[in-house]
């Protein structure tokens, strides 16, 4: 079986490299800088996160976008043959969605590949739920998978869910 | 002085050291313009900081040590991206014709110089 390549993206402090630390099998490659604006946390990915996981059978290659959109080059070098995008958004900051689902659609028209929407911090509530999440974005109900991106057996839902996705496409 | 004029002094001092370059920007490592002389800095910063970024990942994934410079090299000319301290970027860009051994060796300096007052 081919490995697949996955980009996981989404705005910052969505928990990107933390998903990416939690499941990937092989040393994770990361480019964290100090952040020097506020953002909830002490650094932030400049260029790239990459790791490796097994799901039965099939390798995937996971690659971590940066968050902010000032990096928005980074979108497109890494989504370059992707056969997968996994968008994570925060379930408790609301406020980020917007910016998510701009996201999403940016990345969906120029990479047309299966997505799955992850709502991250399921673990810590109050969140929203991806019931509730779903329809704020426009996507169906399947598309839309809660986890906690610290636990593996939570963190490892969307990307069963996408890779099921993709053999139904 | 400000911190901020300080290092627009140096920046002015090295454009005047180096008078071929393109543009000068200083950024941090999370890619924001600090000083610059670049009509697109913002752009250039956030770039600068991940080809850094990338670049000290791959130094030290094939055991480089740490990291000097990145170097990206088109047939019309250079961007270089100097380490600048912990906290910052110094990203250069100069035409094809121009001395890369002179720039390295003025923009290491200045970089230096940079990271104290960073």
């Amino acid at each position: 079986m081919e490995p697949l390549k996955v980009v996981v993206a989404g705005p910052v402090g969505a928990g990107k490299s933390t998903f990416i630390r939690t499941l990937s099998e092989t040393e994770v490659v990361d480019t964290d800088a100090l952040a020097s604006e506020e953002i909830g946390k002490e650094t932030t990915t400049v260029a790239m996160d990459y790791g490796t996981l097994h799901l039965g059978d099939q390798l995937l290659y996971l690659f971590g976008t940066p968050g902010q959109d000032r990096f928005d080059f980074m979108w497109d070098v890494l989504s370059e043959g992707a056969l997968g995008l996994l968008m994570l958004v925060r379930g408790d900051k609301p406020e980020d969605f917007g910016s998510a689902r701009r996201l999403l659609d940016y990345i969906t028209s120029r990479h047309p590949v299966p997505y799955v929407l992850g709502v991250t911090r399921q673990d810590q509530p109050p969140v929203w739920g991806p019931e509730e999440v779903a329809p704020f974005f426009g996507v169906p109900q399947e598309r839309v998978v809660g986890l906690n991106a610290r636990d593996p057996r939570s963190a490892v839902g969307p990307l069963v869910r996408l890779l099921e996705l993709m053999v139904d496409e | 002085m400000t911190k901020q004029e300080e290092l627009q002094g140096i920046l002015r001092e090295l454009k005047q050291a180096l008078p071929e370059l393109r543009s000068i920007v200083v950024a941090s490592t999370d890619g924001l313009p600090i000083v610059h002389d670049a009509a697109d800095a913002p752009r250039v910063a956030a770039m600068a900081a991940t080809a850094l970024g990338l670049g000290k990942r791959i130094s030290q994934t094939t055991d480089l040590g740490s990291l000097e410079e990145t170097i990206v090299r088109g047939n019309q000319g250079y961007f270089v991206v100097y380490a600048t301290g912990d906290k910052g970027v110094l990203a250069v860009s100069a035409p094809a014709d121009a001395n890369l051994g002179l720039i390295h060796l003025e923009a290491r300096s200045y970089a230096a110089r940079l990271a104290q007052v960073l």
